[in-house]
This record gives C-alpha cells, structure tokens and sequence, in this order.
C-alpha cells in the first residue's frame, strides 16, 4: 500500500511534516507522529521487522546521545555541566536542578525520533527504480541525471569491493596504509573517472541520449488518492500542532 | 542553474565520485562509532561525528572544483543527497533537504569570486562557510538551539577544522593529482592547471 504511495508526493509530505515539526518542541506529536510512521510501515507495507529494525536501531542510539547531550548541556537549565560526582552525592537538589534539562533533553531526542519515524517511512516503503522514475516525470529531472544517479547507484556493490581490493594491493606491496590515510582513495578516484567515461560510452552507444524523447517502461502519475494521503498526513501535524500543548 | 551544459559523462563522474566519497565516509563512521560510544557518558554524543564531517561535503567540493561551473556545486552535493536516500537511512529524503544546504556554502563563495578563482583560499574559505551554514541548519531543524552555546561553539570548531583539512586541503590535492595523472583532460580543471604551467 504505502509502496505504491506516488514517491516524490510522498518525499514532499515527509519534507513538509519535517518542516512543520521543527518549528515547534512537542515531545507527545513526535512521539505520536514515531508510533504512527512504525504502524504504518507496519501494517500498510510488506516490509520486514528485521528491516525495520536495522533502520530504527541506529535511531535509537542516536536519539540516545542527544538526549544525554540535552541532559547535560541544554541552553535552558543553568548552564553549567552536572557532574557525576555531584549527581550521587546530593540526589534530590540535582534531580531539582535537571528537571528542566530533561524536559528540553526529551524535546530534542523525541525530535529526532519523529524524523527517523517519517524517513523511514520513506526510505522502506520506496522502490529506488520507482524514485528515480517518479523524479524524472513530476519533478522533471533531466534523464541524463536520472539514468547517472541509477547507473551510479548500481555500481555501489562493485565499489566496496573494488575499495577492499585496492587496499589489499597496497598491503600485498608491503605498504602500510592507515584507515584515513587517501592513496586507495586517489586510485579509486582514478577507477571511478575511468568508469564513468566508459559507462557514458556505453550509455551513448546504444542509443541514449539526454535530449531526444523516448518511450518509458513505467511512468509514474500522481492519483488523488496521493494528494489525499499526503493531506492528512500534513492536516494530521498540524492538528497536533494545534490542539498539544506537551 | 544550468543543467544544458552537463554531459552524461560529467553526471555520471560525479554521481560516482559521491558514491566513493560516502563508502568512505561509511569506513570513518566505524571510528565515529567508537567515539560516539566514549563521548554519550559525557554528554557529548553528536562529537563523535564531527571530525568526519568534512566528507559530507567532498561531492559538493569535488564538483565544483572539477568542473569550475555556476551550480555545479549545489547541483554534485544534490545528486550525493539523492543517493545517499536510495541507500536507505532512517533520514530518508531529509537528506536532500541537508544536501541543498551544503551544497550552497562552496557555490556561494565562489559564485562571489565570479567562478574565477579556484586556490587553496577559496576552498578553505567554502569549507567554513559550508560548516557554518550547516550548523544554521542544526540549529533550526535538529534543535541545537536548545544545547548551551559552549558546547556548539566546541562542535563548530571540530567542524570547521574537519571541513577545512578535508575540502579545502584534501579534495583540491586530490582532484590536481588526478590531472597530473592525465585523466581529468576535457575539464576545466585541467585546462586551467596547463595555463598556470604555460605562465
């Protein structure tokens, strides 16, 4: 269901909402709008726990540390770090004095957690072929670029494992490479010039080109029922805007 | 923008350099990882990625500095945004909203420099524009108006420095090396590096 939801109509209600959400700190509408993005990818796509998962638990971490970030250093409390030290020692006057940081400490972790609810929404439920074809017809990109970021995309595999390559070259050859250091960088730079003159070469020769028209295998159109969705999802925001206080 | 005088090989050596400057960074976030773990007890989680933030913007900076075109900048850091939502994150097509922002600090200097001058000053100059106008971003959509002013002061620096070591020092050297190598010929970095010769 949500797999067929228009993408780049879906992309700009994503954007939007993210957008509204950020022009105000309700820890209960992005709590709301997290569990509302997490039932629906639940139950109105046939994406995978596990999937969900892999995608949510970095979130989390994430969320994590800015929370305890908020705890210690948020603008609205007094200011200064709440050692560790002091947090044993006198528990209740410390309990007193972070109160408010943990409100704001909510604010921004329960944020976070709001846009990974609507970025995962989108990143699960959306087909890159689909994406990228929807691009190309509603927000007219030039086929030069939607064919390159797809030729691009399906190159990544191939990447890593020529990356891995190359730095076991350069150990085979006795030479000491740390994780930053940029000699395998350069030599992919000088694979990634040459593929991308061959792949053009092999794009143009069989007959692409950037400027004639041509036929599609799918073209993507915006139903109402998109717009409707993409409605309620913004009216659903803003009425929580509206009506929460928390 | 222009788009017209983008070939598909100019498209495509951009989109495949952001694919190889986000395996990259994919390779730093390891380490990121680990100081994100040592940092979170002392409260200062987000840290542990900024030294690697500079190579979010190395599609943008590579770009630009490659092809020396009005909107050629923006338009790299957009094509990297755009990818990075193909490969799936929990961000999603926030991405593209973050990449417009980085794309902006290199094209804007730049743009003030009428595309003309392309030295190591520009380039460090973009790269702390970029982490400035990215930290605007933080602070509005990620709500670091909420974080005491100190520790953001700390984070900017951090980023700031990794910006300036990895667009305006690493990316210049490496987009010069690979026209000592021979293989940036039609571009208009190399054309302007033989004329610096001929001088």
């Amino acid at each position: 269901m949500l797999e067929r939801w228009n993408p780049t109509v879906k992309a700009a209600t994503v954007l939007v909402c993210v957008i509204l959400l950020s022009l105000e700190y309700l820890i209960s509408l992005n709590l709301l709008v997290l569990g509302c993005c997490l039932l629906l990818v639940v139950f109105g796509s046939r994406v995978s726990i596990k999937k969900l998962g892999a995608l949510l638990l970095p979130a989390l971490v994430a969320a994590f540390g800015l929370f305890v970030m908020g705890l210690y250093y948020a603008k609205s409390g007094s200011g200064q770090a709440v050692d560790m030290q002091a947090l044993s020692a006198m528990p209740y006057a410390v309990r007193a004095a972070m109160s408010q940081n943990l409100y704001t400490a909510l604010q921004l972790a329960t944020r976070l957690l709001a846009f990974a609810g609507l970025g995962i929404l989108f990143a699960l439920t959306t087909d890159s072929d689909f994406f990228i074809a929807s691009l190309l017809h509603q927000c007219k990109l030039p086929p030069k670029f939607a064919y390159g970021i797809l030729a691009a995309f399906h190159l990544m595999p191939g990447m890593v494992r020529e990356y891995n390559q190359v730095r076991t070259a350069f150990a085979v050859r006795g030479l000491k490479i740390s994780v930053f250091s940029m000699k395998p960088v350069f030599t992919m730079l000088v694979n990634s010039v040459r593929w991308s003159e061959s792949v053009a070469m092999a794009m143009e020769s069989k007959g692409f080109c950037g400027t004639a028209p041509r036929t599609y295998y799918t073209v993507p159109k915006v139903h109402p029922t998109d717009l409707l969705a993409a409605a309620l999802c913004i009216g659903g925001v803003i009425a929580g805007m509206l009506f929460l206080h928390y | 923008m222009n788009t017209k005088n983008w070939k598909l090989k100019d498209v495509l050596l951009i989109a495949i350099c952001a694919v190889l400057f986000g395996v990259v960074y994919l390779g730093c976030t390891y380490v990121g990882g680990i100081l994100y773990g040592v940092l979170t007890p002392m409260g200062m989680a987000s840290l542990g990625y900024e030294p690697f933030y500079g190579i979010y913007f190395m599609a943008g900076a590579f770009g630009i500095y490659v092809m020396r075109k009005p909107g050629t900048g923006l338009i790299a850091e957009l094509l990297a945004a755009v990818l990075e939502c193909l490969y799936g994150n929990y961000f999603g097509p926030i991405i593209i909203l973050s990449g417009l922002v980085q794309g902006l600090g290199f094209e804007l200097i730049i743009a003030l420099k009428r595309y003309k001058k392309f030295d190591r000053m520009t380039m460090m100059q973009g790269a702390v524009i970029c982490s400035v106008l990215t930290m605007g971003y933080n602070l509005i959509i990620s709500g670091y108006s909420k974080i005491a002013l100190p520790v953001l002061a700390l984070m900017l620096v951090v980023r700031i420095i990794s910006a300036v070591i990895f667009d305006g020092i690493i990316t210049p050297l490496l987009a010069d090396g690979l026209v000592k190598a021979g293989v940036l010929k039609g571009y208009a970095v190399a054309q302007n590096q033989t004329a610096d010769l001929e001088d």
